[in-house]
């Protein structure tokens, strides 16, 4: 009995055995074919990779298990967002907005908003959680609006390794900067960064030639714009009308004489 | 061993398997509701946020086709085949001069002509949903589609063949594990969990060069060599949207059906393996 037992045992640890090193070996020699597949597919679909993934394995695998219905899902789960946010429940909407953003990058609107609530709505119940405006000193106000900045930043920084080529998230980074941070010469080198990218709005040149103005530096302000006027449509372009008009400002603040001044086309 | 009547004997077991799978209320129900589903994904745009509608319908599609045809392939290739076994009709067929081979074959083959009508079925559909939207969208907003229209409708059923190919790996994986066990809900269990580590096994791959300690390391390889890695077929996004910057080349397309062609004859090989020594 004890015999049959033991060689039942063996023959069904041997099968599995078996089994196992079978699938190892077609494994190692489907390795140089899977390979270059998975690079490909892998190359076209960021939210597939790991590295941008990191910290996130548990979104990694409902990336995985999901396939298809990924983008479904998100849009639930950024409802559930909005649902926490108006609770004013600090812990789990930054929790669903790193989900959600992981979970179906694709989508700039998830990033931006994220983003802003991150860098604009959290501060606000964080200081009234510690007893509101009045009662908070103005150093920990400037401490707690410092760190949601930085991380309405991060995931900003994180959404331009899915979009490198959207100036948009420049500009949300800039404009963090700039209204939140009231830090005007990091965030004129992100409005530049972003005026000098394929598609980026007219605005963000003229709004880091006003800030290095605001920076006393309207030598360098007037020089951009003339650059920046040139590199614009020649056709009567609203757009070109309002930098024009910026430079002429600059022309009378900087005194520039006439025979130096800015004309279109000479 | 003859080949033309080895051939013969698979192909009527594999009639009479697709035969009996199309009579069964499973397989009309899974296509009634991946069907409706799909059909139904014009309202579920309202709780979209950020993808592009064409996108967001086309993201729904492939989750659908996923979603229903792994229950289908699934469930459907262990029915089969312990029906055959609990009606005893295995005993008989395999009394006759038909090989276990045969039997596999025939049954392996029932089964993916099942999955080819489903695949078939929701390709088209989807195309035509599309089609539907997008010329709805080309009416209202003719300038976004000055450069003609962005959906691929021909590498939508190109999509379909492959993720075809992917349930045959499935189907075949199903079969080795219902070549040894001895229940019908074991098989779909354990058939399950093997789908979603072949859909995470990238993780175990990427994981791979990350991981400092030799010991967990070997583990990690080892794990990503014993499962196929499913999100290689995940390509629907690449082939059918034409904004994407990079469409896929058709030596990956190939390179991707190969893949999924060899690990199916892999596993249909592994079942032999156990299945030769089952008592019936």
């Amino acid at each position: 009995m004890k015999d049959g037992w033991q060689q039942y045992f063996w023959m069904r640890a041997g099968r599995i055995g078996l089994t196992l090193a079978l699938l190892v070996v077609a494994g190692l020699l489907l390795r140089p074919l899977e390979r270059p597949l998975w690079q490909a597919v892998k190359a076209g679909q960021p939210e597939l990779n790991l590295a941008e993934l990191e910290g996130a394995l548990g979104q990694g695998i409902l990336v995985g298990v999901l396939g298809g219905f990924r983008a479904i899902v998100a849009d639930f789960l950024w409802i559930q967002t909005n649902h926490y946010w108006q609770q004013r429940n600090r812990p789990k909407t930054e929790t669903m907005i790193q989900i959600v953003t992981r979970l179906d990058p694709r989508p700039d609107f998830f990033w931006f908003n994220g983003a802003r609530m991150l860098a604009y709505d959290i501060p606000n119940w964080r200081i009234r959680e510690l007893g509101g405006y009045d009662v908070v000193p103005q150093s920990v106000q400037d401490q707690i609006d410092y760190e949601q900045a930085m991380r309405g930043i991060a995931l900003l920084e994180e959404a331009r390794s899915f979009h490198p080529h959207n100036p948009r998230f420049v500009l949300e980074i800039a404009q963090i900067h700039n209204f939140r941070l009231k830090d005007t010469e990091t965030a004129a080198e992100w409005f530049f960064q972003a005026s000098q990218m394929p598609g980026a709005p007219h605005f963000a040149a003229r709004i880091y030639a006003e800030l290095l103005r605001r920076l006393d530096r309207p030598m360098e302000a007037y020089e951009f714009l003339r650059k920046h006027h040139q590199s614009l449509p020649k056709q009567a372009d609203p757009m070109a009308e309002i930098v024009l008009e910026r430079i002429r400002d600059l022309e009378e603040e900087l005194r520039i004489p006439l025979p130096r001044r800015y004309f279109p086309g000479r | 061993m003859n080949v033309l009547a080895m051939s013969g004997r698979v192909t009527t077991i594999a009639r009479n398997t697709f035969l009996e799978a199309v009579r069964q209320r499973f397989f009309n129900s899974i296509l009634t509701l991946a069907l409706a589903m799909l059909l139904g994904a014009h309202f579920f745009q309202q709780f979209n946020f950020g993808a592009s509608e064409l996108k967001f319908i086309a993201d729904f599609g492939f989750g659908a086709i996923f979603f229903f045809g792994a229950i289908l392939a699934i469930t459907a290739m262990t029915q089969l085949f312990f029906s055959e076994m609990e009606n005893r009709t295995a005993l008989t067929l395999l009394a006759k001069p038909v090989y276990r081979l045969e039997f596999l074959l025939g049954k392996f083959f029932g089964a993916q002509l099942l999955m080819a009508v489903f695949c078939l079925v929701l390709s088209l559909v989807l195309m035509a949903v599309m089609y539907v939207r997008e010329s709805a969208l080309i009416e209202r907003f003719p300038d976004s589609f000055a450069d003609g229209r962005v959906v691929q409708y021909w590498d939508c059923l190109l999509f379909g063949f492959i993720q075809w190919i992917k349930f045959g790996i499935l189907s075949a994986i199903a079969l080795v594990i219902a070549s040894f066990s001895n229940t019908n809900l074991y098989t779909v269990i354990v058939s399950f969990f093997v789908l979603v580590i072949c859909q995470l096994q990238y993780i175990a791959q990427d994981a791979y060069g990350e991981i400092v300690n030799p010991l967990g390391r070997f583990a990690v390889w080892l794990a990503s060599l014993l499962f196929p890695n499913f999100q290689v077929f995940n390509v629907g996004e690449r082939m059918f949207v034409s904004v994407v910057e990079e469409p896929l080349g058709a030596m990956i397309l190939l390179g991707i059906v190969l893949y999924g062609v060899a690990y199916t004859a892999f596993f249909l090989l592994l079942a032999l393996l156990h299945f030769r020594n089952r008592e019936i």
